[in-house]
Order: C-alpha cells, then sequence, then structure tokens
C-alpha cells in the first residue's frame, strides 16, 4: 500500500474492517500525491483547500473522472467510515460536504458540457423565526449528491427570501424546513406569498422538518412532504418530473 | 470554466462519472441514515470534540474566554437535548 499524504495515511488508519481497508487501499493505492491532498482536504473538511486543489488538478491535466474517483471520493470513503464508527458526528460530516461542494463547483460545469445534465434545481431554507438547520444541511447534502443544483438560502429565511431566490435561480422546487411547532405555520405563509405574486404553478413546494406530518403538509397546500433528507430526494424527483409534464402538456 | 478546463471536457468519460456519482449518492445516503439514527440519543450539533455548532441558543453552551472558539457542549447524552434548546 502506498498512501504517501502523512495525514491521509493516519486517517486510513481509521478504516479497521478488512474489507474496506482493502477497497478503499487499493483506490488510493498509486493515486498522485495532489489527489491525496484532496481527499486529506475534504476529510478534514477544508473546502478553500479542496478548491485550490481541485482547480490546479484541471489546469495539470487531470480529468474530472480522476479527481472525482481519486480526490474527492476516496476522500469521502474515509468520512462514511468514521461517521459510521462514531469517530466523527454531523457537523463534520456537514463540513465534508461542504468540501465535496467545492471541488465539484469546478467539476459539475465539465460533465454538464459533456451532456450529463443536472436533475433539477432546488430552493432549500429554514423558515421565517427558525433558526435550526441540520434537517435543512443534511437535505441539501442528500440533493446534491443526487445531481441536483441546491441553492441554500439559510435559517429564518422570509417568504420573500424564497420567491427572490426562485426568480434568480429559475428554481422548478422550493424546499422548506421548520423544527419548531411555533415556526410551522410560516410553510403555509410562504406558499401563500407563492400564490400572491402568481408564482405558484412555476414551482413545487415541499415541506419537512420534525414536527411536518404529511396532513400538515396537505393542509398548508404544499406539493410534497419529505420525511427525512433521504426521502426529501425522491420528492424532489418526483416534483421535478410533475413540473415537466405540466409544462409540456 | 478556463482554457485548461475545456480541453479536459473532451476527456471526461460521462458514464464512469455517472457511475462515481452513483456512489457518492449511496455514501450521502448511508450517512443521512446514521445521523437520523444518532440524532436519536445525541445533539446533531455537538461535534466529535463536543464543541457546539448550533447558530441558536442552548441552554448547555459553555463559552470559554476565548471569544473567537465556539462554545463547549456540557449537556449529557442520557437527557434529551432538545429540552435546553431555546426557540
Amino acid at each position: 500500500m502506498t498512501i504517501t499524504h502523512e495525514g491521509l495515511a493516519a486517517e486510513f488508519e481509521y478504516v479497521t474492517r478488512l474489507g474496506e481497508r482493502k477497497h478503499i487501499s487499493d483506490a488510493i493505492d498509486g493515486t498522485a500525491a495532489i489527489m491525496q491532498e484532496m481527499a486529506y482536504s475534504l476529510i478534514v473538511g477544508d473546502n478553500t483547500e479542496v478548491d485550490r486543489l481541485t482547480l490546479e488538478a484541471l489546469n495539470s491535466g487531470f480529468s474530472a473522472n480522476q479527481i472525482l474517483d481519486d480526490g474527492l471520493l476516496n476522500g469521502m470513503a474515509i468520512v462514511g467510515v468514521k461517521f459510521r464508527d462514531n469517530i466523527i458526528f454531523v457537523p463534520e460530516v456537514l463540513v465534508a460536504a461542504r468540501a465535496m461542494k467545492a471541488g465539484m463547483a469546478h467539476i459539475e460545469p465539465i460533465l454538464s458540457a459533456s451532456g450529463a445534465d443536472p436533475a433539477g434545481t432546488v430552493i432549500m431554507g429554514t423558515v421565517k423565526g427558525d433558526l435550526h438547520d441540520i434537517g435543512k444541511n443534511l437535505c441539501i447534502m442528500m440533493l446534491r449528491g443526487a445531481g441536483f443544483t441546491v441553492h441554500d438560502i439559510g435559517v429564518d429565511s422570509s417568504p420573500e427570501d424564497f420567491i427572490d431566490a426562485v426568480e434568480e435561480y429559475e428554481a422548478e422546487v422550493v424546499g422548506m424546513s421548520a423544527l419548531l411547532t411555533t415556526t410551522m405555520p410560516n410553510m403555509g405563509r410562504t406558499i401563500a406569498a407563492f400564490e400572491d405574486m402568481g408564482l405558484r404553478d412555476e414551482v413545487r413546494i415541499m415541506v419537512g422538518g420534525a414536527p411536518v406530518t404529511q396532513d400538515f403538509a396537505d393542509e398548508m397546500g404544499a406539493d410534497a412532504y419529505g420525511e427525512n433528507a433521504v426521502d426529501a430526494v425522491d420528492r424532489a424527483k418526483d416534483l421535478v418530473k410533475l413540473l415537466e409534464e405540466l409544462k409540456s402538456s | 470554466m478556463n482554457e485548461k478546463n475545456s480541453e479536459t471536457d473532451k476527456n471526461v468519460d460521462v458514464a464512469k462519472a455517472e457511475q462515481s456519482l452513483g456512489r457518492l449518492f449511496e455514501m450521502y445516503r448511508d450517512m443521512a441514515v446514521k445521523a437520523d439514527s444518532v440524532m436519536q440519543s445525541r445533539c446533531p450539533y455537538k461535534d466529535a470534540d463536543s464543541r457546539c455548532h448550533a447558530k441558536f441558543g442552548c441552554r448547555n453552551q459553555f463559552f470559554t474566554n476565548d471569544p473567537t472558539a465556539v462554545p463547549v457542549c456540557a449537556g449529557s447524552d442520557l437527557i434529551d437535548y432538545k429540552e435546553a434548546w431555546d426557540n
């Protein structure tokens, strides 16, 4: 096994299951120094370094495939093992996902130019009055992993923030999150604002969050309810398909 | 996209890239499932070093003398962490 990067070699020691050690070491073995540095930077969540290294690798002639497999995915594989084994927790996973996004920002345009289209554009935010963002951030990670272009408008987002973002990015889907029962009604107010602006038919709206239920989503007039981050991806895919069908009919 | 990147477009194996993105999605899915499970007993804003990354107030946040440092979580995983959250 040849992991020349000291930091990456240390991170690899967290991989203890024999089959995984072989699989991951085979993937890293013989990769270029810059790829090992990129994998390490992703594991520690250094998005600035991943951004810089991805650009440097592209300019040095590495292909998008090499960067994706040898740098970014090798790093994320170790993040996955560390999270599963309770060595790191949700905040570390989210900073690694942010680093992945920094690298993908250079890779995605190349894939797009080669014919790989994004799955759709989604605006994600936590509603007005709510500062809890873990659920939203996990959904964003999943949606990006599924090939969606996601614009995160953050926490405490007013109906105007959602509307402005939809208009700016021409999004097909809006995802709203709330963790508090006191802020849940702001989902309905945001949907009403889209109706008032005459934009309701242009966009599909999904909602989620710990206290949110399918009944509440129906009552608010949402198009879909995502029970968790995995479910949110399926709902977003359904909504994009539905919108395409409506537009073509 | 810069000039060099445009040249590399020709080298992209789209099918292979889609396979790689599929692998990434699988990794994320496993992590999201694990996150749901971890959140049953451990505050999701608490990192491996017990530092708090919440943007809202929580009674378990312990601020050190360093004003630039994120607060330390003083909560126990044996008690429902949501009870300590401010609205």
